[in-house]
């Protein structure tokens, strides 16, 4: 009997001890999710000079890209309240924002006396921090304004005379050439990826685009395969033609090492690559790229915009001082020094800055192409619908599928999915 | 004496309890552990939304995507189990007998199984990379076109080359278990067999082989249910592509629960893949008591 007494009170004193939470008064202090590369490495540096400023003790736990949504979505819908501010790639935020996970932020601005987010922020980044999209309410405040961009040789374009790509078109006809006549030298025209997932869209979208596709049509219904569609994917894979070997597997990291190589003269890239083409132990091409807008075809091109945002959750206990440091963290003089960290502004200010431009001379394009950007479809159900696109995407690219076939499964399974979610 | 009746009685019962107490926090970790989480997962894999219902386990088989996954899972589970089994077997009795430098041999082959799957993925995938790595190099080198082995990247190359890397990973397991095994068997059935005059065939096929049979259906039983639930080599080699071409269920698994946050359809598949790995090692198991009775 005082065996199991004691092992009772054992067991409880063990429960007691493990719930009891800091029984101090509450310190405060914050913690935030990162992404852990350079967009985290300029946030965890802002909150040690917070930190040194205000007092509040910052605690940055990074993650590497392909663990952070689940960390974050398990903690949330946990409502454990482990974390104060979470970073968030912009096609996560519908799904955090529909399980109504995050913070409504204007309250909070109104309480420090301004009614919305600073008029600075660029208009389509501030878009993707409304739930629902540009016309909702606030719930994340923009952080790194990458956009896709057209990366291309101009010494090549030159040597060849050809004209600066501003079409679909434009970019057929330098491929071809470049291969053709840069042949001995192992060139390739064009390099993408398109590795199933993420890759594979995120080179799709910018070409379905411009070809006049859209992914659903008014009433949410998937429509890839319209013949404007079907189109843009032929010429997807046609663009195969001209890029190296084994692209249907191709990651950020392949399309980056043909670059820096030299042996690909044109490729969609994000912003994070600009500052390794400078690098000499790296880029065999110095100051041989140029940076552009998306091509065009029916359409005007339109980049994918793949803003990193910072919310607060539902459940941080410090909301009030969580924003403090949001607002701090993402005015023009921090954004700055995180600019000069390589990470792409928000701020219209800043793209403007004649030190950051002397520094970034891809700056005035960049600006653009996120001004006109367009983000993925707003939908909670976004990772399982780029999933099973990007299948059949890759399948085409692998000549497994012909684009048609690929374009009428790939609507079958969306269809499936959205029905799923309604 | 009622007083040390009462006293001799508290200790028995005491005596009782012990084992109760002895095994409790064994029970108490279990049911924290394995119990309670595989309630919870019987209990999510039987909602849809909130309400409770059997649609993920009827989903299964209208997905498209669960039924190749699965099929790529039993093609790949065969193909590199029969590999393994064949050349694992055949080192073991090579390093069996009185080669020369068989002790540098048994060491070597072991390392490939002390890397951690990751790290070997890692640098299989640099290998294997149609591009930049060292395998297309050297073909190059010797004047083999490389131009269409894209050996991950091609949807008819990559299944067989996670595959190829599972089988350099394992083998030396298969094999050092059969080895194990054949170093167990006594002397005295060869000799006898070596006086019955039967060939070396013979020998391997009526002595070494029903011998072996314990160790071999050990291995392959092992092998299997690791074959079934590959994850990491795959993940890492092809992310499941390209496309689909080398999705097997655990990776499909992974995506729904984490990606897509469907724990209920991926708690559903599990189940499947649970109750398809205990078919197969019943199975197996059956065999293996069949073969001590005997």
């Amino acid at each position: 009997m005082r065996l199991t007494r004691s092992l009772t009170a054992l067991l409880l004193l063990v429960i007691t001890v493990g719930c009891n939470k800091d029984p101090q008064p509450a310190r405060k202090e914050l913690t935030i999710a990162a992404i852990s590369g350079v967009e985290g490495e300029a946030l965890k540096q802002a909150a040690v000079d917070y930190e040194t400023q205000t007092g509040v003790h910052i605690t940055v736990t990074e993650f590497p890209y392909a663990n952070l949504f689940e960390k974050e979505l398990i903690d949330l819908n946990a409502r454990t309240g482990a974390y104060d501010l979470i970073m968030l790639d912009d096609p996560w935020f519908p799904t955090f924002a529909t399980k109504q996970l995050l913070t409504e932020l204007t309250p909070l601005l109104q309480k420090r006396g301004q009614n919305g987010p600073d008029t600075d922020f660029i208009d389509a980044s501030i878009a993707v921090c409304r739930h629902p999209y540009q016309s909702g309410s606030l719930y994340a405040l923009p952080y790194v304004g990458n956009s896709q961009l057209f990366f291309y040789r101009k010494d090549l374009f030159e040597k060849h005379s050809l004209k600066a790509p501003a079409t679909w078109e434009d970019v057929l006809t330098a491929a071809k050439t470049i291969q053709e006549k840069e042949s001995g030298s192992g060139m390739y025209g064009y390099v993408m990826r398109a590795a199933q997932g993420n890759a594979a869209v995120a080179d799709f979208m910018p070409i379905f685009w411009a070809f006049g596709g859209e992914m659903f049509d008014a009433s949410g219904k998937p429509t890839v395969n319209t013949p404007e569609g079907i189109a843009a994917l032929e010429f997807m894979v046609q663009m195969g033609k001209y890029s190296p070997p084994g692209y249907a597997s191709f990651n950020a990291d392949e399309v980056g090492a043909h670059l820096l190589q030299g042996t690909a003269a044109m490729s969609i890239n994000w912003p994070a690559w600009i500052g390794k083409f400078d690098d000499p132990s790296k880029s065999k091409v110095i100051g041989k790229i140029e940076f552009t807008t998306l091509p065009g075809a029916r359409k005007p091109g339109q980049a994918e915009i793949g803003n990193w945002l910072i919310a607060i959750p539902r459940t941080s206990r410090n909301a009030e001082t969580a924003m403090d440091f949001l607002v701090w963290a993402t005015t023009a003089e921090q954004m700055r020094r995180s600019a000069l960290r390589g990470n792409p502004p928000t701020r219209k200010s800043l793209f403007r800055d004649p030190e950051l431009v002397a520094k970034y001379p891809a700056y005035p394009a960049q600006m653009r192409s996120l001004e006109t950007s367009r983000p993925r479809p707003r939908t909670p159900q976004w990772n399982e619908i780029e999933n099973a696109f990007g299948i059949f995407l890759s399948k085409a690219n692998s000549g497994a599928l012909t684009p048609a076939e690929a374009m009428n499964q790939a609507n079958a399974e969306l269809e499936k999915i959205v029905q799923r979610g309604q | 004496m009622p007083n040390s009746r009462r006293l001799s009685n508290a200790a028995s019962r005491r005596h009782l309890l012990l084992p109760y107490v002895l095994v409790a926090p064994a029970v108490a970790v279990l049911l924290a552990l394995s119990i309670y989480p595989l309630i919870y997962s019987i209990t999510v894999s039987l909602q849809v939304g909130d309400a409770w219902s059997i649609g993920n386990f009827t989903r299964l088989a209208s997905d498209n995507f669960f039924l190749t996954a699965m099929a790529h899972t039993f093609v790949f589970a065969v193909a590199a189990l029969s590999c393994e089994f064949l050349l694992g077997l055949g080192l073991a009795l090579l390093l069996n007998s009185q080669i020369r430098g068989r002790g540098f041999f048994r060491a070597t082959l072991l390392v490939p199984m002390m890397l951690p799957p990751v790290v070997a993925a890692i640098v299989w995938r640099l290998l294997l990379n149609p591009n930049f790595g060292a395998i297309n190099g050297t073909l190059k080198e010797i004047g083999i076109n490389t131009e269409a082995l894209t050996w991950t990247a091609s949807p008819s190359l990559a299944m067989m080359s996670v595959i190829a890397v599972d089988v350099w990973q394992w083998t030396p397991f298969v094999f050092l278990v059969l080895l194990a095994g054949l170093q167990a068997i006594p002397q005295e059935p060869y000799e006898a067999a070596l006086i019955d005059g039967s060939s070396r065939w013979q020998t391997f096929w009526h002595v070494t082989l029903p011998l072996l049979k314990p160790a071999i259906l050990i291995v392959l039983l092992l092998r299997t249910m690791d074959l079934l639930r590959v994850f990491d080599q795959i993940f890492i080699l092809t992310e499941g592509g390209p496309g689909f071409a080398t999705e097997t269920i655990s990776l499909y698994i992974y995506r729904s629960a984490f990606r897509f946050f469907d724990f209920g359809y991926a708690a559903a598949m599990s189940f499947v893949l649970l109750a398809l790995t205990n078919v197969i090692s019943v199975v197996y198991i059956r065999l293996l008591r069949n073969e001590s009775r005997a």
